[in-house]
């Protein structure tokens, strides 16, 4: 009997780590095939047999892949910080402040969730454009921020929020607010982390909407950049665009290996209703 | 006994009290409205406004450079005629009927399979599934792309190894739709299945046990326990990838642009063309608030259907 189940665990061990290696063989075979010279890169190889530097140094100096990737940091990182800060306070108030029209704001704000983004995009770009901010960091960063997912996350974790704490600072004399931003916020971490990882990979790879809203090469973000390298014209350098695209997914890749625990915490709290 | 001593409370004490309390539920409002404000703010006109906005440009002739022209529902009535759109819907259809069920089934077998496993490579295979849920839209059609290459791909190279002949992909008609449905699941499976993972730790182990003790098989364990106890999270995931699948662009836009012959124009990509590439933008307001209507129903009775069953 003990033999028996060892021997199945065996088995779904060596099914795993083989479907396992079946996920990353694409990420190994864009890895090594970047740094194959420009001549061979169409001719396949398992293992990595050449190393041409050459092509992240081409990356860098012959297309404008820097500069989007500096856009992309700053449109995901701005967009993030502040929807971190306006989604807390939102979800802060909708979980633990008295107000009338509580119930009518929270169904409202969830209702948008409903609204999907690929739908809308002709819309907003109306919108968008009559702000002024077509072409700007402006319009790439200010609709990307309003997003009710968030906001719902944040609802949730302030409703299970610890009362002893607010009445605490409430003896002490802090405002509400003061309330929020000294002790509420300081302690939510548990939230802040995943989101914000989840947002800045969201918005690293947003590529719909910089392409509607921009026209200028100098604002394009990194997404852009890459189609446009690998759709360009009749020819692809295929040697250039696979090193481009070990660059643009170096980021997320940092980000999944230092956070990777904070990044399944985000991706429960997503699938909790 | 405490009685409230005739005269009431002492009479520094209730005003100071009640006025304290006042002030602070004032407080509280205000303080309220302010959090509230910004996102209130965006949200409306970000997410909200759009889709009433869609539909008033939808009853308009519009250029987006002269006046806009009020034409009433002729764009609707346009719509229903233009085969193009339909054909557009049927794409998106067969994608999703094609891709949804298929990410769900890979992405609940990845966690069985994970779940099932003990020990050191629990952590490693996790990684290894998730991991390409780390590389974004844009780079996984690049390489899908460089593996689909019908001369020179890997994928082509291993079925010349088997003896079969090199296929089109990407190039073919019949099976661009496949290839692009291939790089979605390849990068959506791991996320998905962090979901159901999650969802079966959930599930108290004494079922598993009672079940062990009656001798059920594994099919039947997974049968008459887990699947019905994970009812919320299958509802959750066939919801959630039903509206995405009708919203996929990126992969499509890079690997294909719509074509061949039209093969995988989706919805999405026909409404796109129609706004930013004909400037129609009342046509494509009228498309995309039609599209709006089509996803939204869905939905709803996708809930309905998994929600009353047993």
């Amino acid at each position: 009997m003990r033999t028996v189940r060892f021997n199945a665990q065996t088995m779904l061990a060596v099914i795993a780590v083989i479907l396992g290696l079946l996920m990353i063989f694409p990420i190994y075979l864009l890895l090594i095939s970047s740094m194959r010279s420009e001549a061979n890169v169409l001719e396949v190889t398992w293992f990595p047999v050449e190393f041409v530097w050459q092509n992240f140094k081409e990356v860098v100096v012959s297309t404008n892949m820097m500069r989007s990737i500096g856009n992309s940091l700053f449109v995901s990182i701005t967009v993030t910080i502040v929807a971190m800060i306006f989604h807390s306070m939102y979800g802060y108030a909708l979980a633990r402040l008295h107000f009338p029209g509580r119930n009518l704001i929270f169904s409202w704000t969830l209702s948008t969730l409903m609204v999907p983004f690929a739908v809308i995009t002709i819309p907003l770009y109306l919108i968008t454009k009559n702000f002024g901010m077509l072409n700007s960091y402006a319009g790439l960063i200010v609709p990307s921020i309003f997003n009710a997912y968030g906001i719902f996350l944040f609802r949730q974790f302030y409703r299970d929020f610890p009362k002893e704490l607010e009445e605490a600072a409430y003896i002490e004399g802090l405002s509400i607010a003061g309330t929020f931003f000294r002790i509420a916020l300081p302690l939510s971490r548990s939230i802040i982390i995943p989101l914000t990882i989840g947002f800045f990979v969201a918005n690293w790879n947003s590529y719909l909407w910089p392409l509607i809203i921009t026209q200028s090469e100098s604002l394009w973000v990194v997404q852009q950049q890459l189609a446009n390298l690998v759709g360009g014209g009749y020819y692809t350098p295929w040697n250039v665009v696979l090193a481009a695209a070990v660059i643009a997914a170096i980021p997320t890749l940092i980000l999944f290996f230092a956070a990777q625990r904070y990044l399944v915490e985000g991706i429960k709290m997503t699938g909790i209703k | 006994m405490s009685r409230v001593p005739p005269g009431g409370l002492p009479e520094e004490g209730k005003p100071v009290v009640l006025k304290k309390l006042r002030t602070r539920a004032m407080q509280e409002r205000i303080t309220a409205y302010c959090f509230l404000l910004p996102d209130l703010i965006g949200l409306f006109i970000f997410v909200f406004l759009p889709i009433i906005y869609a539909f008033y440009v939808s009853l308009h002739d519009w250029d987006a450079l002269n006046p806009m022209k009020f034409i009433g529902l002729d764009n609707y009535v346009a719509l229903s005629k233009d085969m193009d759109w339909w054909h557009s819907v049927g794409k998106t259809l067969q994608f999703s009927v094609i891709y949804v069920p298929l990410l769900f089934c890979l992405s609940l077998g990845s966690a069985l399979l994970l779940n099932g496993l003990r020990g050191k490579v629990v952590s490693p295979a996790r990684t290894m599934f998730l991991m390409p849920y780390a590389i974004t839209s844009v780079i996984s059609a690049i390489i899908g792309m460089y593996m689909l290459d019908p001369r020179n791909g890997i994928i082509n190279e291993i079925i010349r190894f088997f003896g079969g002949s090199s296929q089109q992909f990407l190039g073919s008609p019949s099976q661009a739709i496949y290839s692009i449905i291939a790089v979605l699941l390849w990068i959506n499976i791991g996320y998905n299945m962090i979901i159901f993972l999650s969802a079966i730790k959930e599930i108290p182990r004494d079922y598993f046990e009672a079940a062990r003790i009656d001798g059920a098989s594994r099919w039947q364990t997974f049968r008459k326990i887990t699947f019905p106890l994970l009812k919320e999270t299958n509802t959750f995931i066939l919801v959630v990838t039903t509206i995405g699948s009708f919203q996929v662009f990126d992969q499509i836009m890079v690997m294909t642009k719509g074509g061949p012959a039209s093969s995988t124009e989706v919805s999405v990509i026909y409404i796109f063309k129609q706004g930013f590439q004909l400037l129609n933008m009342g046509y494509s307001s009228a498309l995309a608030f039609v599209l709006f209507l089509l996803i939204f129903c869905l939905s709803l009775v996708q809930m309905k259907l998994f929600s009353t069953k047993d």
